[in-house]
């Protein structure tokens, strides 16, 4: 505002100086204008001035004087050619101070208007003397004398009249040329300080604009800065999230995998209740952790697309399988429509891909309370009929009857953290981060989403993408196109696989998932046991964990590298690590794939088999008990095939019934278990591992317990070996009334009489915590210990 | 001054043989009328002792020129008519680099033979068609063509128009 009435008022005193400075110039003008026809008056009167003029009279009368008087006083005849030359003369110079121009000056002087006549009178008087033929008397001639001498004193006073106004004439002439000039000083000064004040207004100015200019630039150095800043602060802050998120990742896995395996175990309808409960929260967490790492990948750029020649059918057929279920439960209809000419082999990044449809039909699903979602697949634009070669303009919609958007809301969609207002986003929950990475993902792909609403009739979500067809790839893919069908007859033989991780959760968790279909397995905690186990037993298939202690995943694939190349051992990555850097890192080691923790069973398997086709499968699953299928079918998300090891309990269960003890008195768990102890193995080897531990201690697949009773037999030998083995077994497994039992052997031994009682005491002991470990549901394995007890005829 | 180092001198000669060469070469009679205009100095065609004498049938039978211009010395513009100055020079073969005109009041100014090649100067014997008395500045009168060059409109040519002239002197 301010800059504007400057401008204003520069611009006026620009007009008004401008304005001044040339009417100076045309009062100048003006001046030397007239001051030329003043310069050009006075030339011509120098031409011609009444000074000669009259000078020239004076003169020709006293020459005509002097001709007259010499021939009225001479003897001889009158020269008549010289009177009439000279009165010729004379009269030629009367006429011209009569007429000429520069003789006005004069007109207006008594001396002239008395003396004019007069000379015109004598003129007169001298043509009637000279008259024709008659030549003048002497007589005559001397009256001429006397008029010429009675004018004398007239004619010089007009000489000396012409004389003093040529004189007057030249002052006035030099007064106003002279005042002129003064007015022109006068004017030039005017000018002049105009000028030089319009100089120093303009230098002021100017100066006032470069400390202005200065101080805008100031400021945008400063606005820059304080952007570099906030943008700096900014990416810290995406860096911290990418950060805290990764961090999360690391025992959330572990939560996860304690929860896959809690699920696995027997449990009762409230604790499948909870678990079921807390596996949905933490699916929900991991959803948002992933949406967080996504974001911040955006963010930093590192979010990267890596096409790859994928199945588009099957793909659309996974997620159909996958959502179904989800949209029956909420008693929703999932319709999905595919165009005839929809191609099956595509270059594409389908982890991405699979990641947008999911989401748009998620979010379909989440926001409609009743009605139809439809996934609609077709070719976009009107030219689908022209034949395609290289690329499909596919054409993807996702239609809901749920709650429909008005514009506003429409155009906020894809900005972060929006959902459709804040009471949907109250009443549905999320990050509101879904719709922005799916339009980020879908751009990085070329293609964009878009949506239209319709109040009252539901909204549209249509995605166009232009896929680049590929050809079938020739072996590997095509051979299993329904992974989740396949199933390892007996007659195949599974897999070795070691398992290079340092957390024991970790390692523990993978066995068992390994186990369950009926591989074998191997461990190692860092990089250089990995290499040691792969030099000595060589296995089918590293599960490479890229973070470990001493020698990392990456460096220890590069170093088997060297011993097998890729076809030979397949390795494959096993990371909570998302980051594009790191799968690019592990790919240019040489690793073959790449498995995100916490580590999903389907694409464990599908890895599996990817790579082994139907060696990799999981084992074909025996008869079940159609309780247990039933349970284990609830428990779990989505139906596999049974495990061998619960294949194994599932038989002893079936043939043995189990002797349970009828009665425990309260005290007798914390007398002979240490619960806790109990505790910290099944998490160190998870619930699964503990069963089979005990399976095998209640079995004594290790003799320990027969090595001890013989031992007491035939006491007095040395018992220190036999109870010190035992000691550590049972100590192991948390039975620390047997531990105390065995620890007192081994310290004291046993006296010859107390052999009996010993024996009898260590039995009844583990007999209990067989017991209440049957109880407690820890094992269903018959104790070796009625063998024991047979081969005792005294007792029952 | 030699001929060769002099240019002036050297054109104007080229001139003068030029106007010889241009001229029929007619003799010069001696003047059956009052004389009028006497040309003495350098003069090859002499018809009377030492000089060119023109009456004014001489005068007239030289070609004719006629122009109209206005002068110091009238109020309004004049007409004036005579042979140009330098067919008169022509008639009496003069040759040199300046005339000095001389008036009937004894009047006197010098006029450069140049001024009759480069103007067309005239030695004019009627004003407004009308022969020219000695009192009206007769009864020949020098005059340039002021109106047509601008330049002429100065002192120094003013001077230069000699009226009641009685006879030139070339040198």
């Amino acid at each position: 505002m301010t800059g504007t009435r400057d401008t204003q008022r520069y611009l006026l005193w620009l007009a008004l100086g401008t304005t001044v400075m040339a009417a100076a110039m045309a009062v100048l003008l003006a001046l030397q204008f007239t001051q030329q026809q003043a310069i050009r008056k006075s030339a011509d009167l120098r031409s011609d001035s009444i000074t000669a003029l009259s000078f020239q009279l004076e003169r020709e009368f006293l020459r005509l004087r002097h001709v007259i008087d010499v021939n009225a006083h001479s003897q001889g005849p009158v020269d008549i050619d010289a009177l009439t030359l000279r009165s010729d003369v004379f009269a030629s110079r009367y006429q011209l101070l009569k007429d000429a121009p520069s003789a006005s000056a004069l007109q207006e002087r008594s001396e002239y208007k008395s003396a004019m006549p007069r000379l015109e009178a004598l003129i007169a008087q001298i043509d009637h003397a000279m008259l024709a033929p008659a030549v003048p008397t002497r007589l005559q001639l001397q009256e001429l004398v006397h008029g010429f001498n009675a004018l004398g004193a007239d004619v010089q006073d007009l000489t000396m009249v012409a004389t003093r106004r040529t004189a007057e004439l030249l002052e006035q002439q030099e007064t106003t040329m002279l005042a002129q000039s003064r007015q022109i000083m006068a004017l030039i000064l005017a000018q002049l300080v105009l000028l030089l004040t319009a100089a120093a207004a303009l230098a002021w100015r100017q100066r006032r604009q470069e400390q202005e200019k200065r101080a805008m630039q100031q400021l945008t150095r400063s606005l820059q800065e304080a952007n570099l800043a906030a943008e700096a602060a900014n990416r810290g802050k995406s860096q911290f999230l990418a950060n805290m998120s990764h961090e999360l990742r690391t025992p959330f896995n572990g939560v996860l995998g304690m929860l896959n395996l809690l699920e696995r175990t027997a449990l009762n309808g409230a604790q499948q209740d909870y678990v079921a409960t807390a596996r949905s929260s933490a699916d929900h967490l991991l959803s948002l952790l992933n949406d967080i790492l996504d974001v911040s990948a955006m963010e930093t750029g590192k979010m990267g697309i890596y096409p790859a020649t994928m199945d588009l059918q099957a793909l659309f057929a996974s997620v159909d399988q996958l959502m179904r279920p989800v949209a029956e439960q909420k008693g929703l209809q999932l319709q999905t429509d595919v165009a005839a000419d929809l191609p099956q082999w595509i270059h594409a990044d389908s982890t991405r891909l699979k990641q947008i449809v999911l989401n748009l039909l998620a979010n379909a699903i989440k926001f409609s309370e009743t009605g139809k979602v439809t996934l609609q697949l077709s070719c976009d634009g009107s030219d689908s009929d022209t034949p395609r070669t290289e690329t499909f303009p596919l054409r993807l919609e996702v239609r809901d009857e749920g709650i429909s958007m008005d514009a506003d809301t429409q155009a906020k969609l894809f900005k972060r953290f929006t959902q459709g207002d804040d009471s949907t986003s109250r009443r549905f929950g999320g990050t509101g981060l879904g719709l922005e990475i799916s339009r980020n993902l879908a751009r990085r792909m070329g293609g964009d989403i878009s949506v239209t609403s319709v109040r009252g009739v539901g909204s549209t979500f249509t995605v166009v993408l232009p896929l680049t067809l590929a050809a079938p790839p020739p072996s590997k893919v095509e051979r299993v196109p329904q992974l989740p069908a396949l199933a390892r007859p007996h007659e195949v033989q599974g897999l070795t696989v070691l398992i290079a991780d340092d957390h024991v959760v970790n390692r523990k968790y993978m066995g068992s998932l390994l186990e369950d279909m009926g591989h074998v397995v191997q461990f190692a905690a860092d990089g250089v046991q990995a290499y040691a186990a792969v030099q000595q037993s060589k296995p089918d298939l590293v599960l490479m964990d890229l973070h470990m202690p001493i020698m990392d995943g990456f460096e220890a694939t590069c170093t088997i590298r060297k011993l097998h190349d890729r076809d030979q051992l397949p390795i494959v990555a096993l990371t909570a690590d998302v980051f594009e850097e790191a799968r690019q890192k592990a790919s240019d080691c040489g690793m073959n794939g790449f498995i995100t923790k916490p580590v999903n069973v389907g694409v464990l398997q599908e890895t599996l088999t990817g790579l082994f086709g139907l060696r990799g499968a999981p084992a074909q699953a025996p008869e079940q008990a159609p309780e247990q299928a039933q349970s284990r079918r609830a428990s779990q998300s989505e139906a596999r095939p049974e495990p061998p090891a619960a294949t194994l309990q599932d038989e002893l269960r079936a043939t043995t019934p189990r002797p349970v003890r009828k009665r425990f008195r309260p005290g007798d768990v914390a007398a002979h278990l240490d619960m806790s102890m109990i505790g910290d193995v099944c998490i160190g080897v998870s619930a699964q591992g503990y069963r089979s531990l005990l399976h095998s201690f209640f079995q004594d697949e290790s003799g320990a317990l027969d090595a001890l009773l013989a031992a007491i037999d035939s006491a007095p030998v040395d018992l220190r070996a036999p109870a010190h083995a035992f000691k550590g077994a049972v100590a192991n497994l948390g039975f620390h009334k047997l531990a105390s039992i065995a620890l007192h052997l081994e310290k004291s031994g046993v006296g010859p009489d107390e052999t009996t009682a010993t024996r009898t005491e260590l039995l009844e002991a583990w007999t209990m915590a067989h017991a209440l470990c049957q109880r407690m549901g820890l094992t269903d394995v018959a104790s070796v210990h009625e063998r024991h007890e047979a081969a005792q005829p005294g007792k029952d | 001054m030699s001929l060769s180092s002099c240019p002036i001198t050297r054109r104007t000669l080229a001139f003068v043989a030029s106007l010889c060469l241009l001229t029929p070469a007619w003799a010069l009679d001696p003047p059956a009328g009052a004389p009028l205009l006497t040309i003495s100095g350098n003069v090859a065609e002499k018809n009377q002792a030492g000089a060119a004498v023109f009456d004014l049938a001489m005068l007239e039978a030289l070609p004719q020129k006629s122009f109209v211009t206005n002068t110091p010395w009238d109020k309004q513009a004049t007409k004036f008519t005579g042979p140009l100055l330098r067919d008169v020079l022509a008639a009496a073969k003069a040759t040199g680099t300046t005339l000095t005109a001389f008036a009937l009041n004894d009047y006197k100014t010098s006029i450069p033979v140049d001024d009759a090649r480069r103007f067309d100067v005239i030695v004019a014997h009627r004003i407004n068609d009308q022969p020219i008395s000695v009192r009206t500045k007769g009864p020949l009168f020098i005059i340039y063509p002021f109106d047509s060059v601008p330049e002429l409109k100065a002192a120094k040519y003013f001077s230069r128009s000699a009226w009641q002239l009685k006879s030139l002197s070339v040198d």
